[in-house]
């Protein structure tokens, strides 16, 4: 490669730099995604999510004792501007409905959706492939429990919808969630979110 | 008319077939059926799911036509 050539690496970074990804849910997946994402050159993050931090989200979600009761969204930005002062973060600190969730999307090129509760997520599936049909959404389905990390996997489900997760596991059937396996999948969406922001074909 | 239909995850055990997997199964059905009609017919759970026709989000008061493909998501939770 001759010198005057960027490097591919610093172009696909570039790439990266200028993009906007807004994350729905700070827990587990939300709080380690949005890490993954500022690690691997993503610069302006929207971090949503109503709740504060508990001494039981420290055993997978990345919050530390000192932040247990502060509102999840400033806890997680204090960690993050630790990692890149320059970031930019904008915090939605209350909780969305199906009514203003296109609006505190505002012009993110991809979507996390990173929740909890199975009909928050049909209802964030549900507008963002209505109403925003050409803004790319990640969504996680199956993570919980003790079984094989390999089953999780990331696939396109529709023209702007990729689940990633075994599709299966379901915390309402008793399945504790792990570190591991909830890192796996938050791994698992923010490289999918990676691919979609730099036009892989193959996700 | 012929319609696709593809069950995701639980759901899948409510093909007619009674056999697992996520692939489509080719319906019959009357001309002016709905999601909604099918869905009943089908007896799916009362759970949170999202539905798609071709790829792209359908109501489920959508009237099905010849050659769609439909696709019923039913997110767990967990994150």
């Amino acid at each position: 490669m001759s010198a005057e050539q960027p490097h591919p690496d610093t172009e696909l970074r570039a790439r990266l730099a200028k993009a906007e990804v807004a994350i729905i849910g700070c827990g587990g997946l939300g709080s380690n995604v949005a890490a993954m994402l500022l690690r691997s050159g993503v610069r302006t993050l929207t971090l949503v999510d109503f709740d504060t931090v508990a001494k039981d989200n420290l055993n997978r979600q990345l919050f530390f004792r000192d932040q247990i009761g502060m509102p999840k969204t400033e806890a997680l930005a204090d960690t993050l501007l630790r990692i890149d002062p320059e970031a930019e973060l904008r915090l939605v600190d209350r909780c969305i409905s199906s009514a203003d969730l296109v609006e505190v999307i505002g012009d993110a090129d991809v979507i996390a959706e990173a929740v909890d509760g199975a009909p928050t997520k049909a209802m964030i599936l549900e507008v963002c492939t209505r109403d925003l049909p050409d803004v790319p959404i990640i969504t996680v389905s199956g993570l919980a429990g003790y079984d094989s990390a390999n089953l999780i996997v990331t696939e396109k489900l529709a023209v702007n919808l990729y689940v990633v997760g075994d599709l299966e596991s379901d915390i309402r059937s008793g399945l504790s969630l792990l570190a591991s396996r909830v890192m796996v999948a938050a791994a698992h969406q923010a490289h999918a979110i990676i691919r979609v922001l730099l036009d892989c074909e193959d996700i | 008319m012929n319609v696709d239909v593809a069950l995701f995850a639980s759901l899948s055990a409510y093909q007619p077939d009674g056999q697992a997997g996520r692939h489509a199964r080719t319906f019959d059905l009357a001309a002016g059926t709905t999601i909604a009609t099918l869905i009943a017919e089908l007896k799916l759970p009362d759970q949170a799911r999202v539905v798609f026709i071709d790829g792209r989000h359908a109501e489920e008061s959508a009237a099905l036509h010849d050659g769609q493909r439909l696709a019923i998501f039913p997110p767990v939770a967990g994150g």
